[in-house]
């Protein structure tokens, strides 16, 4: 009965034999994928097998990995369990010195406490004269609340100095003795904190910090090096794009299947799902725009109006116009409350929804490239400048930054953090930009064509790790976005694929409109076993990134309006 | 029809497609202008110009030192082998890419030594363009 084959991690390891722990059980579970320490690991039992090192690898010292246990069993709140594994494997978290140790701190015991600190047989000198410091000072600030300030005096004088260390914060607290007023105090006290037991706690937790971790176990230490595991895991899945946390029964893998690959659904000039139709321009529309709670949308006709209409009802809200010039961009600001416009006159313009004017600044625009973007503050404005150039432009600052390309630009998007700037160029290249910190470009992505239209592209999937763009060649093309390597290119449609839209609530979900008159919905090869989405979320999902995607469609529709 | 993207050249001075009026390609990108098209006359273009003799500049120039990409709104046909009066050559047909019509062609490869010169340059045909800013 020596060795049981099993395949989990080993922070959930467990003895058969006990009873009590109801929750560690679930160590059972045999799954079947490979296990970073290999797949056998020798269980001894409780009277045998003293074996130093557990751990197929033989990296893992028994009597640390015990202790870790126990730590988090009592940080769980598992008392019981933990002292019954104490005894069982015959570890004790701490020695019996450090638990009087322990107990003298939080009983306040500070004499007692310091006696005991030279008795535990700490090596190194400087460490015990650190901690003898944080306790004898917890001691000084508890007499000084408890207006003793002579008390307090003596045992700065005779047992702080003495120990040389920390000269700086011996002065800091000499000066709390002279300047003595409550509120001072109070303002010093603030790392105690109000009530003092609970200072003493922390004392404690600066006092783990201070000591050899041999002599008293971090806190929370299992739990950070499951953390790290899974941290490591998490880094090293290629493909990772699904919507759920990461399970610690298994190691985390995405395979390429989680990447939207095969058609769902193909949508013909919306039959299926047209719910309404808006009418009320005299000019082809050029650019649609979703506001941020995706129930009211802005439309800019061709150097005329922009109309803002509901969802729900499809009537037409407000009308924004600047007499005697054309409008020929729009775009919502993150909160939802006022609307950039760019003017035919080369100016922009900020209104809010009732109509008033906020602002309005004139840009050298010398391009007829019309992409737009506020990021998420509502603070910076990004727009064309020149055909190789975009513009960000601070609104408290009023500085200007240019984003310099080698080639012309055809369209831009930013994504959802606002951080990133998605550039797509003549060249048939994509770049990648950081506008936060910079702006720098960080990565490029080829592959597709681009010859003669617009296309567009976006970010998309699990923390918009991937970008997904059309192309010339009727395909979708899907890049992994660190490492600019392409993954995926989707076949189906029958002519250039000017737009994509990856659905922002499901990682799994992409929607591409094209030449053939059509919208097709990708989606994974498997379904997915557990759908978070509710209800009509697919429909709420497309439109909710609606900007990309209903941009190309109506590019379809101003097509064919202007033959 | 998906959304065109109309790129314009520098100018003062360009060719412009005749039928649909987007810019194709600029003067100064002249090689020679003793060529023959199908149709008559064409002019030889270089592929790319150097563009520093104009006061008005694309500043992306001084920055990174790039030439002018002398044509633009043109689409290119696949490879074509074809004997034309001066021997074979590997060409293939310029069209324009907003009307889709066919404006010249672009020489890939000479097979002759003295037409070697040829090689990435192409020829638009005079009657297909019009000229504006002269």
């Amino acid at each position: 009965m020596g060795g049981f084959e099993d395949d989990e991690p080993p922070a959930k390891r467990a003895r058969a034999s006990s009873v009590e722990s109801a929750n560690l059980t679930d160590c059972f579970s045999f799954s079947k994928s490979a296990n970073p320490l290999g797949s056998t690991m020798a269980r001894p039992l409780p009277s045998q097998g003293k074996e130093v090192m557990v751990g197929s690898k033989g990296v893992i010292k028994r009597e640390e990995f015990v202790r870790i246990i126990t730590k988090a069993l009592y940080s769980l709140g598992y008392e019981k369990t933990g002292a019954v594994l104490e005894e069982e494997s015959g570890i004790t978290l701490h020695s019996p010195m450090v638990n009087l140790f322990r107990k003298q701190v939080i009983d306040g015991h500070w004499d007692n406490a310091v006696a005991t600190l030279n008795k535990i047989g700490l090596v190194d000198e400087n460490v015990v004269k650190s901690a003898a410091f944080l306790i004898l000072e917890q001691k000084f600030f508890e007499l000084l609340r408890n207006d003793n300030a002579m008390g307090a005096m003596k045992t700065l004088r005779s047992e702080i100095t003495p120990l040389g260390v920390n000269r700086k914060r011996v002065h800091e607290l000499s000066s709390y003795i002279i300047s003595y007023s409550p509120q001072q105090l109070f303002l010093g006290f603030s790392k105690l904190g109000i009530d003092s037991s609970n200072s003493r706690l922390k004392l404690l937790e600066e006092l783990q910090k201070v000591l050899p971790p041999t002599v008293m176990v971090p806190e929370r230490r299992l739990e950070n090096l499951v953390e790290q595991a899974l941290t490591v895991q998490r880094d090293a899945c290629y493909f990772h794009n699904s919507i759920d946390g990461l399970s610690l029964y298994i190691d985390h893998h995405c395979g390429k299947d989680q990447i939207p690959s095969r058609t769902l659904q193909v949508e013909e000039d919306g039959e299926l799902l047209l719910k309404h139709t808006l009418s009320g321009h005299g000019n082809p529309v050029m650019m649609v725009a979703w506001s941020p709670d995706d129930r009211q949308l802005l439309t800019c006709g061709v150097e005329e109006v922009i109309r803002r209409w509901d969802v729900e009802s499809g009537k037409c809200i407000h009308i924004y116009e600047k007499p005697g010039l054309g409008i020929i961009s729009c775009a919502w600001f993150p909160d939802g409350k006022q609307i950039l416009s760019g003017l035919t006159d080369q100016n922009f313009c900020i209104w809010d929804l009732d109509g008033k004017e906020v602002d309005s600044w004139k840009a050298q625009r010398q391009s007829k490239t019309f992409d737009f973007a506020v990021a998420k503050d509502g603070k910076l404005i990004i727009s064309m400048h020149r055909d190789s150039a975009i513009l960000l432009l601070d609104r408290e600052t009023k500085q200007e930054t240019l984003i310099e390309e080698d080639s012309t630009i055809t369209s831009f998007s930013l994504s959802e953090d606002g951080d990133f700037l998605l550039v797509n160029l003549t060249s048939e290249e994509i770049h990648l930009w950081n506008v936060r910190n910079g702006p720098i470009r960080v990565n490029r992505y080829s592959g597709h064509k681009r010859n003669r239209f617009v296309i567009r592209s976006c970010f998309g999937g699990s923390e918009q790790a991937f970008i997904a763009s059309g192309s010339e060649d009727s395909q979708v093309y899907i890049w992994h976005r660190a490492t600019g390597d392409l993954i995926e290119t989707l076949p189906g449609h029958s002519g250039t694929v000017n737009c994509v839209s990856w659905n922002p609530a499901n990682p799994h979900m992409l929607a591409s409109g094209s030449d053939d008159h059509t919208i097709r919905i990708w989606g994974v090869k498997k379904p997915s076993l557990k759908r978070k989405d509710v209800g009509s979320s697919s429909s709420n999902g497309i439109h909710a990134n609606g900007n990309a995607h209903a941009n190309g469609f109506v590019h379809q529709c101003n097509g064919n309006s202007s033959k | 029809m998906g959304l065109l993207f109309v790129e314009s050249l520098p100018g003062p001075r360009v060719f412009k497609c005749k039928f649909c009026r987007v810019d194709s390609a600029s003067p100064d990108a002249i090689v020679s202008k003793e060529f023959r098209g199908r149709y008559g006359r064409a002019y030889l273009f270089d592929s790319v110009f150097g563009h520093f003799n104009y006061t008005h500049l694309y500043s992306c120039l001084h920055v990174n030192g790039v030439n002018v990409a002398s044509r633009v709104n043109v689409s290119l046909g696949p490879n074509e082998d074809r004997k034309l009066m001066t021997g074979l050559h590997t060409v293939n047909d310029i069209y324009c890419s907003c009307c889709q019509r066919l404006l010249g062609w672009r020489y890939e490869k000479a097979y002759n030594k003295d037409q070697k010169y040829k090689e990435g340059k192409y020829i638009l045909e005079k009657n297909m363009m019009l000229k504006e800013g002269w």
